[in-house]
Parts: structure tokens; sequence; C-alpha cells
């Protein structure tokens, strides 16, 4: 590629790299589990997915983990607290799930959100959608769960992590 | 005086900067996304592409351009361009030796409409509208009044849990030249229209391999057809490929993309096309949201 072409062409490029990225963490760790568990001690149970569980997740959810290793704290009361991550628009979206000792929602919470726009997957009665399902509701945009128009990419991958994060529960979790 | 168009181009978008945006981005950069700005959201973009390099003589130009786009709708979004060339042109067979750094060269509007979101409905349809004036003929910089209709179907598939992502686009593009001619009796001028129909077909694949970051290739056919009105009949075609290379913060985005010619129906004596088009080209987007 000819030095002039470039020279033409890299002030755009270093206008753009001098811009910087947004993110905002709403809620840590230790935050989110003291909102989802008030008042109960939560003990660390983590472990990495074998190859076979992390096939059954992906057969039973339609969807599987980014990543082996599954973080989750077990409750007082025996409901479950796992801590996961599911593709944004540019990054990772961080997440939690609280279960109950029965096995349903008991709330989900946004804990990082990167993007400047979609942020309305953090909306409390959009949240509220998922309290109360459990293994085997279909938790899907558009059928059990209401799309958020103009955010669908972060609403649908929210939705799809809920949905795995229960069959982990299910197929891990309610075994262990 | 290039460098001062970017300067001016680069200070607009710095203005565009003093408020939190969010990209509604192209991943690359001749092949639309059928993603659309969602509703109330205003976007900015600078385009600047480089073209290099005929089968004779020296030839580069620049095309520039800067849009103003807003979402309507979820699904209807509507923009206008302002567009400006550089051309240099000496030696070049069929040409005209020409310099100009920085001309206006027209105006144009964009109308989206999505009608399947790649999302949501596992495949993502989106129909593409772009009129346009112009006053500069954009491969021999010579002035002349030209109206265009860009029609477009975007397609794209995302697979990977939306990190590979695949689009493709169907362009035509009738166009009417305006010029003059002498009648063969009485030498009278009279104005005709030359008519044209560009045909395209692009198509490219990007892989998001690290947060926001996004590489891939991208393909595009190109051909001409003259007088379609009475027939159409291919006058010359272009095959064009490259790399592509994509970054989002979710404030703001821009795409870079190189495409050589690799192949055409040949100029006397090459296997390359290039009295429509170049050797190669250079497109660098540059967009953001208000």
């Amino acid at each position: 590629m000819h030095r002039r072409t470039l020279v033409k062409i890299l002030p755009f490029a270093a206008l753009a790299i001098a811009v910087p990225g947004n993110a905002t963490v709403y809620l840590t760790v230790e935050q989110a589990q003291s909102v989802m568990f008030p008042h109960q001690r939560l003990t660390p149970v983590f472990r990495e997915l074998q190859a076979a569980e992390i096939e059954a997740i992906k057969k039973a959810s339609g969807t599987a983990p980014l990543s082996k290793q599954l973080q989750a704290w077990r409750a007082q009361d025996g409901g479950w607290f796992i801590l996961d991550r599911v593709v944004g628009k540019h990054e990772f979206i961080t997440y939690a799930v609280a279960i109950t000792p029965q096995g349903t929602v008991r709330d989900v919470e946004i804990l990082d959100y990167r993007e400047t726009y979609g942020g309305e997957v953090r909306n409390p009665n959009w949240r509220q959608q998922f309290v109360g399902k459990r293994f085997g509701a279909p938790l899907q945009i558009d059928k059990d769960i209401k799309n958020i128009s103009g955010a669908t990419l972060s609403s649908r991958h929210v939705t799809d992590g809920v949905r795995r994060l229960l069959a982990t529960y299910q197929l891990v979790l309610a075994r262990a | 005086m290039i460098f001062r168009a970017g300067a001016i181009a680069a200070s607009i978008l710095l203005l565009a900067l003093a408020t939190p945006v969010r990209a509604d981005e192209q991943y690359f950069g001749y092949t639309y996304s059928a993603e659309v700005l969602p509703k109330g959201q205003t976007e900015t973009e600078l385009w600047a592409t480089d073209r290099q390099g005929k089968a004779t003589g020296h030839y580069d130009a620049q095309d520039y351009r800067l849009e103003l786009e807003h979402g309507f709708t979820n699904r209807f979004t509507a923009s206008a361009y302002v567009n400006f060339d550089s051309h240099h042109i000496r030696g070049v067979e069929g040409l005209d030796n020409t310099e100009r750094n920085l001309a206006f060269q027209g105006l144009s509007a964009e109308f989206k409409y999505n009608l399947l979101s790649p999302f949501k409905d596992g495949f993502g349809l989106t129909l593409y509208a772009e009129p346009g004036w112009s006053r500069i003929h954009s491969v021999e910089g010579e002035k002349g009044t030209e109206y265009e209709l860009e029609l477009k179907a975007i397609a794209q598939k995302n697979f990977l849990d939306d990190r590979l992502i695949w689009a493709a686009n169907l362009t035509l593009e009738p166009e009417w030249e305006r010029g003059s001619a002498q009648g063969p009796i009485d030498g009278a001028v009279d104005r005709i229209w030359a008519k044209e129909l560009k045909l395209e077909a692009s198509s490219g694949l990007s892989y998001r391999f690290a947060p926001g970051w996004y590489a891939g290739i991208e393909g595009r056919y190109a051909s001409v057809y003259p007088d379609w009105t009475h027939g159409l009949h291919r006058e010359t075609y272009a095959v064009f490929a490259g790399p592509s290379v994509h970054y989002g913060s979710g404030k703001w985005w821009f795409t870079a993309t190189y495409l050589p010619q690799l192949f055409g129906s040949p100029s006397p004596g090459r296997s390359l096309a290039l009295d429509e088009y170049e050797k190669r080209e250079l497109r660098l987007k540059i967009g953001y949201n208000f």
C-alpha cells in the first residue's frame, strides 16, 4: 500500500482511536449478593465444567457456556447465586442470577454493562419477567420474554444466558 | 489540500463527540449490514475512499462523504449525505488531465427499512434506497450532471452467538447522465440523457476476535450495463476482494477495508477492468451517534 495513501487515511484512524470507550459497573459481586440474598452467608462453589456437562447444558438450553469456569455461591437457605457473562454489542455483559432452593429464578441483576445504548436490560420491569421461571420454561424473546426494541441483541443474549444458567443449575448444581 | 479536507471533516466529527453516542456500525467498508438505528438515535458518519491506478499514467482519486442519519422508528432510518471528490489524473489514456484537490461532488439521501432482525429473527433483511445527484463524474473527474438511484437488498446472518457476521448485498443502480448531441442536419444542439445501469453484488464475513474488534474479508462484484432500457448488455465488470477490520466501542466505530481489483473484463493488454474501475481501493468509515 502506498505511503501516500496511508498518510491520507491515518488521521481519520488516529482521531477514532483517540476517543475513549464507555464502561459502567453498576454492582460489584458483593453488592449483587447482598441485594439478591440479603443477610445470608454465601459459600463459593467454584468448579470447572466437564466436557459432558457443557454438552448437556448446550443441548438443554440451546447455548453453550462462554467459559468452563462455573462461578456459583450457595446461600444459607439452599439457593444459588451464579455469576456469568454474555456477549454484548461490543463488550461482555456481566450479570448474576439468583435461584431459589426450589429451582426458580429469584432475581436477575446486571452488574456490568459497557454499552452506551441498550442499557434497558437493567430496567427492573424487564428483569422482573424472569422471576419465577424454572428450567424448562421457553425463556425466549417474543415468547415469554418481551423484546426491547432497539436493544434486541442485549435482551436476547441476557435471556439466553438466564436459560443457560437454569440448565446449569438443573444439570450440575442441583445434583451436587 | 487533502490533509485540509481531512482536517475539516475531522473537526466536524470532533464536534459530534461532545455528547454521548451509540454506534450502529457497519462491519464492512462496502457491504452494508442489516442493522438499523433505533428510534430516536442520530448518527453521523464520515467516509473516505482512496482509489488508485489506471492502465496508464497517474490516477488517484479520493471520495469523501459526510452523512447524518436518524432512526425514525426501530425499523426505518433516513439520512442525508454531502459528497466531495479529489482527482489527480495525468497521462491516463482516454481521460483528460485533472488536478482538483477537493470539490463539492453532490448530494444524496438514504432510506433503510428493516424487515427482519438478525438478532431476533435468525436472519436479517433490510431494503435500501439512495437517490443522488452529482456534479462531478467520480471516475473521470469531469464536471457533468448525473442522477442516480441506488436500490439495495441487504441480508445478514449471524453465527457463534453473534460473533461471526455474514452480510450480502445485491445492488441495482440506474444512472442518468446529462449530455448534448448535435443534430446531423440542422446542427442544433439537443440535450440528451445517457442511461446506465450498475449491477453489484458484495459480501463479507467478519469475526469478533476481541471485545469490540472484528476482522474479516470482503468481496465485491461490480458491472455496468449502458443504455439498459434498450436491452441488457454488460459493458464491463470487475471483481474486488480484500481484508476488512472493524472496531466499535459503543460510542463510536470505525471500519477500514482494502479492496484490490482481482480481475475484470480486460482493458487492452490487461486482465483488469480499468476504464470504469481502479486497481485498488481503500475505504475508511468512522461513525458517531448522538
